[in-house]
């Protein structure tokens, strides 16, 4: 076996222009593969985290209340018992912010945008400051004008706005009245891309007011965790804690099979009735259940591209072992004819083919980090408009070890598959008959 | 003796014309119940058409049209949009206090409210079912006014509660007929926010309906919508009409 091996490898460094093409091939293809897993890999950490600091919560609640006449009020009047078991269940809690929100039509001298409006405490989100980058204007100014704004410099250009200037804004109460208000445009953040539509923020009392809800009222709760990783069992333990003392919705779970979870939660208002408060429990996760899914199609496209890239490859590898066979179909001969038994000649390609493949498919992974480090190196700027894929304006890769196993290990089993038949054929030769072949 | 006849008179006169006084303000709550009477068709069913212009500063004028099932006792509302082109088979559908707006497109039905405004234009849904004034506003205060050449009471309303779409409204309803001529509707904020002009009404079996409604946007400057209604009916609808089933029927 050793001399097998021995001698599969000095054949591969006989021809070292065509072993480099060969494995040159194995190494492109694993390492396109290995930086769309280490890009989705990071993917989900990433827009998650994202998005966490945007909604500034890894955990939500919902105050839901019926009206009269039966409709859904988004309000939550009293959250001191919410606030206790939130203190009981010891959670890994950084920060906790109150808002309140409203989708409405800010309107500029005949021009109109519909826009959501967050109504936040700048005093208390820490987090939202270190996320919104300006363009123009100061957070500091915002505090001090009750009905400052802060919008993206898309929506402001949508709208032809300079800071100082007033706008009106059209929206609905918490109760669905009419309501006009006026925003003073105190800062312009750089445009967020995607997400152009969730980043206006003004201050939490004006938009109560707006809301017509009283100034010690909001309508959800956020809560920031140490970790995005202790969102699922923090939730769960919040959850089961919120459920004995509170009425709470049935919490769907981005894992429960049921479609979008929040979807799912928000259709529960819309057929149940109750007295009081009731609240609602959902996560960043089940927010984003739907980047998951993009996350496994992008998984399943880089193994699609892997099997079609190595299909490719193989009909390459196949020529060109045939063509290794008739090169040293005298050498064969002798070997048989000093004893080699068949299989060792069979094996003898074979480990040659593995040696191809697993030397290509280290190069690959050598030449995916290179690549991957000196993409993850590049400052994109949390101003960019993919931003939501970066973390702090860098792209960054993730890797499974499995994943990069299982690479391996596909292309290792699809160049043994390829060397197969022409090894076969090798092994076959009948001594003489190679012996007495002519080239 | 003459004086005391004088004083009398001058008494009697005084009282008199009090009392003329007093006969000439009238029950508004009256008023109010009558609007609502006048267009609530009680049992019988009403349908029309309903052509809706819509103008904005800056664009082409766009037309909506309509076709209206009301049936009142069931508080029961169709309305099936005919035109334009993309969206027709559009449609509400009101039963109770559920409302559905139906797309063909995704042949979905999605939940909606009257509040929401047909098409692009500025006109609600609300502003063709029928209407519960009394039992949605309580009168803050009224005034006399004249629109025109018509002199009208100015009947200022509060909402009772605040699920009202405008918490505010303003009616200017002509002395001599009940007839709501103008409409001004207010903010939370009492900020006017539109402004609805009556001027046509027409008989539908022995109701009176706006045959023409004038919609001002008062917070979007020249933004307006005109509705004219047309073939108006009381025959008898087929209970179906009613149904989630008729939208997608008529759609397809």
């Amino acid at each position: 076996m050793k001399t097998v091996m021995t001698i599969a490898l000095r054949n591969l460094s006989r021809q070292k222009k065509r072993s480099f093409l060969l494995g040159g091939a194995i190494a492109f293809g694993i390492m396109i593969v290995t930086i769309i897993n280490g890009f989705s890999g990071s993917f989900v950490e990433n827009v998650s985290e994202n998005f966490s600091q945007l909604l500034a919560g890894h955990i939500f609640i919902d105050g839901v209340e019926k009206s009269a006449s039966g409709k859904d009020v988004s309000i939550i009047r009293d959250d001191a018992a919410v606030s206790a078991l939130l203190l009981d269940a010891k959670l890994p809690v950084k920060y906790v912010n109150r808002r309140s929100s409203f989708n409405g039509t800010l309107i500029f001298e005949g021009k109109k945008v519909l826009q959501d409006v967050v109504g936040v405490d700048l005093g208390n989100e820490k987090f939202l400051k270190d996320r919104l980058v300006l363009q123009s204007g100061s957070f500091e100014s915002l505090p001090k004008d009750r009905q400052g704004v802060i919008l993206s410099a898309d929506i402001a250009r949508k709208l032809n706005v300079q800071i100082g200037d007033r706008m009106l804004v059209q929206l609905k109460t918490a109760t669905g009245q009419q309501n006009v208000g006026e925003f003073t445009l105190e800062a312009m953040s750089v445009n967020p891309g995607l997400l152009g539509s969730l980043s206006a923020y003004a201050n939490k009392d004006y938009v109560n007011e707006l809301l017509n809800i009283a100034p010690n009222e909001y309508q959800q709760m956020g809560i920031i965790l140490d970790s995005i990783n202790q969102i699922d069992p923090a939730a769960d333990r919040l959850y089961a804690a919120m459920k004995t003392k509170l009425n709470t919705f049935e919490r769907k779970k981005a894992d429960s099979g049921q479609g979008n979870p929040l979807a799912a939660m928000m259709k529960q208002s819309k057929t149940e009735t109750w007295q009081g408060t009731k609240y609602r429990l959902y996560t960043l996760n089940d927010i984003l259940a739907q980047v998951q899914q993009i996350v496994n199609a992008l998984n399943i496209a880089s193994l699609v591209i892997l099997v079609v890239l190595f299909l490719i490859i193989m009909v390459g590898i196949t020529n060109t072992f045939r063509m290794i066979m008739f090169e040293r179909i005298k050498e064969i001969g002798t070997m048989r004819a000093v004893g080699m038994q068949k299989n060792e000649v069979r094996d003898l390609f074979l480990w040659e083919a593995l040696f191809l493949a697993i030397g290509g498919a280290l190069a690959g992974l050598v030449a995916a980090s290179i690549i991957m480090g000196a993409l993850s190196l590049i400052n994109i700027g949390m101003n960019s408009p993919v931003f939501i894929l970066l973390k702090n304006g860098h792209l960054t890769f993730k890797l499974i070890p499995w994943q990069v196993l299982a690479n391996v290990a596909i292309i290792a089993l699809l160049t043994l598959l390829a060397a197969l038949f022409p090894a076969r054929n090798a092994a076959n030769l009948s001594p003489a008959a190679a012996l007495g072949t002519t080239k | 003796m003459k004086g005391i006849r004088r004083v009398l008179f001058l008494a009697s006169a005084i009282v008199l014309s009090g009392s003329f006084l007093w006969a000439a303000d009238p029950d508004f709550h009256q008023i109010l119940r009558t609007i609502d009477a006048m267009q609530d068709f009680g049992g019988l069913d009403y349908s029309a058409v309903y052509t809706i212009v819509t103008q904005k500063p800056g664009e082409k004028d766009s037309t909506t049209q309509a076709r209206l099932f009301r049936r009142d006792e069931h508080n029961q509302f169709v309305l099936l949009i005919m035109l334009p082109e993309v969206q027709k088979g559009q449609g509400y559908l009101k039963i109770d206090e559920n409302v559905w707006f139906y797309d063909p497109e995704s042949r979905k039905f999605n939940h909606s409210t009257m509040k929401e405004n047909i098409s692009d234009s500025k006109a609600k849904n609300s502003d063709l079912s029928k209407r519960h004034l009394e039992d949605d506003y309580e009168i803050a205060s009224t005034s006399e006014g004249t629109i025109g050449k018509f002199p009208v009471w100015v009947i200022e309303l509060k909402a009772k509660t605040n699920e009202v779409s405008y918490p505010k409204t303003r009616l200017f309803v002509r002395k001599d007929e009940t007839m709501v001529l103008k409409q001004e509707d207010y903010s939370v904020s009492d900020r006017l926010m539109r402004t609805t002009l009556m001027p046509k009404y027409t008989r539908v079996g022995d109701k009176l309906l706006p045959s023409m409604i004038l919609i001002n946007d008062e917070l979007n400057k020249g933004e307006k919508s005109q509705l004219t209604m047309t073939e108006p009916s009381i025959a008898r609808l087929p209970d179906k009409v009613f149904s989630k089933a008729f939208l997608e029927q008529v759609s397809q």
